[in-house]
């Protein structure tokens, strides 16, 4: 045994042990803060995959709102600062002031996110990307598009910056058009670009897309119409709501003024109420059929029954009921079709007192529908009062009560349907139809008859009559309520209807609010809309002719 | 002859070689499919925003004011103000 070979061993081992100890403290000392950013730099970071949302179509498939894939270009001006020259270019490919950029920069060079941009199309983030700029980033996100644009705003409504729903089915539907964004787990250099994915936590899942009721064609036919009448009468608003007879679904939904969803300037604002849902208005006389339905259930009364309406007024209370002029001996189904404010309370106060309420009740005028559309109105309608017979008097020509457009069609296709009540929606419905008997077939189809002759020469409406089709339906004119009572000057003008009259296949609710020209009233204002658009949706559905047709 | 121990020793042994090189091989194939799953995800990418131009293309075409505005201004087609039927 030499012992020297056991020194040997033992000074290596020495001289090791010391060099790897003044390695350590050189590195922790003098090496430290340059060792330390290098670590946090390649740092590894969670980041989020945005999800795309889910497109919405009309009942043929057209798209109503759809997404697509843009970049948002932010930076971090806390981390660097670009030069003089970056920011130039930069601007230069965007778009931007150059100098309002830069001032932009240093107002926020605390914090460590800034966007540049948002919503900038991918070609242009390439460019951006080729300028290899440190400490600009691209971030994905995505545009909601509508091709419908103002057409179907109200319903369709419109999302945010960040993708979320604002308005509409867009905010009502939003959790399932959303879908989930997902994550993954990113190794990053230290200019913040990624330089490695290095797992996927979680995959994004997709929104789910849906279909409306609505079609597009005919939305686009009531647009244009309502548009053209709310300009034409110099009015306040208009709203338009059509409804499938067969199905109860919403086929269109519009209002005027309307607004760009694709361009949101400043006056977008005003027109971004969706009035056929939110507003509510008394229906005047549109509520007459639904008093002589009443009657007619009462068995007492037939369309042929007389009823003296002369001198043109009578007192109820102290409250004066009177029409235009004086019709003398009238039968029901004249006081249908001239929308006689006496007869029609002589008819009411001859019934139970309940009797209108009741029937309104069941033709579901009243309750909440639930389409899903924000802000749905309540209907004013309470059987407070009904010993009064002011109350039965005014209830019967349809003032007391308030209902939206939408509910109004909702009460018509009770009518439509020949008694049958079918939930309204404003998704293509897959299930089968709940429909809840309401009335009898038979007094319901007397009243649609009797409704047919609304549209003759004789009747309030013979404008919105189509050539070739027997259209039944009802002028309504009322006025507002002002500072003092109902004011004069203020009125509302509606129209609603049913197409074609034997077997229907829509209804179809006009109201024009607060009409300033010349023309006056349901059957001068709001008639002509629901012929217009009548005629076009009749042929477009390709329904037959079923009045005597000139060849 | 050989203990009993040394045999576990080269059973043990070769067990920790073998599951060395399968987790360096899982990483492998773990880096691949990962690369799959992202030219996946681009491609779906690429897909979705050509899906939605195309159908935003499609809607602006084929707007109905376009179509009606065609058929009436280059095809001289006309709306029949009352029914008319074609017998043949």
């Amino acid at each position: 045994m030499k012992l020297w070979r056991h020194y040997v061993v033992v000074v290596v081992f020495l001289g090791a042990c010391t060099g790897v100890a003044a390695r350590v403290v050189y590195l922790n000392v003098t090496d430290r803060d340059f060792l330390q950013q290098q670590g946090d730099a390649r740092s590894i970071r969670v980041e989020s995959l945005p999800a795309y949302r889910g497109v919405i179509y009309d009942r043929h498939g057209q798209p109503l709102a759809v997404s697509t894939p843009v970049a948002a270009i932010w930076t971090d001006p806390s981390f660097v600062q670009l030069s003089e020259d970056a920011v130039r270019a930069l601007a230069d490919v965007l778009n931007l002031d150059a100098r309002s950029l830069t001032r932009q920069l240093a107002a926020h060079a605390d914090r460590e996110f800034l966007y540049v941009k948002r919503q900038v199309p991918w070609s242009v983030a390439e460019r951006v990307r080729a300028l290899g700029l440190t400490g600009v980033y691209i971030q994905r996100e995505y545009r909601r598009y509508y091709p419908a644009g103002e057409m179907a705003a109200h319903v369709v409504g419109m999302t945010n910056i960040d993708d979320l729903g604002l308005e509409g089915l867009e905010l009502s539907y939003d959790d399932h058009l959303r879908g989930h964004p997902g994550r993954k787990r990113v190794l990053k250099d230290r200019r913040g670009e990624t330089i490695k994915n290095l797992e996927f936590i979680e995959a994004p899942r997709f929104g789910t897309d849906i279909t409306l009721s609505l079609d597009l064609r005919l939305q686009f036919l009531a647009y244009r119409e309502l548009k053209a009448a709310v300009a034409g009468n110099r009015a306040v608003s208009g709203s338009l709501v059509m409804l499938d007879a067969r199905t109860g679904e919403v086929l269109a939904l519009v209002n005027e003024p309307s607004y760009n969803p694709n361009d949101l300037g400043s006056a977008a604002r005003a027109g971004m109420r969706n009035r056929a849902v939110t507003d509510t208005y008394e229906p005047g006389s549109t509520i007459k059929p639904f008093t002589v339905l009443a009657a007619l259930e009462s068995n007492r009364w037939r369309p042929s029954t007389p009823i003296d309406t002369a001198p043109g007024y009578f007192r109820v209370g102290n409250k004066l009921v009177q029409d235009p002029l004086n019709r003398g001996t009238i039968t029901l189904r004249q006081a249908l079709q001239k929308s006689s404010q006496v007869a029609i309370a002589k008819v009411a106060l001859d019934l139970e007192p309940r009797a209108v309420f009741d029937v309104l009740t069941r033709a579901g005028i009243g309750e909440f529908i639930g389409t899903g559309l924000p802000g749905e109105a309540a209907a004013r309608l309470s059987d407070q009062g009904l010993g009064n017979s002011v109350v039965r008097a005014t209830l019967a020509y349809g003032y007391g009560l308030a209902v939206s457009p939408l509910q109004l069609a909702q009460g018509y296709l009770t009518l439509a349907t020949g008694g049958l009540r079918l939930p309204v929606s404003i998704l293509a419905s897959q299930q089968p139809l709940r429909a809840q008997r309401v009335f009898d077939a038979d007094l319901a189809g007397t009243v649609l008859e009797m409704m047919v002759s609304v549209t003759e020469d004789e009747g309030t409406a013979p404008r919105a009559r189509v050539s070739g089709y027997r259209i039944a339906g009802k002028t309504g004119t009322s006025r507002k309520v002002g500072a003092g009572g109902y004011d004069d000057e203020r009125h509302v003008a509606v129209f609603a209807g049913i197409a074609p009259a034997r077997d229907p296949r829509f209804v179809m609710v006009v109201v024009i609010n607060e009409p300033s020209g010349a023309a006056e009233g349901g059957g001068a204002v709001a008639a002509p809309v629901f012929g217009q658009v009548a005629a076009r949706a009749l042929r477009l559905l390709g329904v037959e002719p079923d009045a005597g047709v000139a060849i | 002859m050989i203990s009993k121990q040394t045999i576990l020793f080269v059973v043990l042994l070769l067990a920790v070689v073998g599951s060395g090189i399968q987790v360096a091989l899982i990483s492998h194939r773990v880096r691949l499919l990962h690369g799959d799953l992202e030219a996946a995800q681009k491609a779906q990418d690429a897909h979705l925003a050509e899906y939605s131009r195309l159908l935003l293309e499609r809607s602006a075409l084929a707007a109905y004011q376009n179509v009606e505005r065609l058929a009436e201004q280059e095809l001289a087609m006309r709306f029949p103000d009352q029914v008319e039927r074609i017998d043949r």
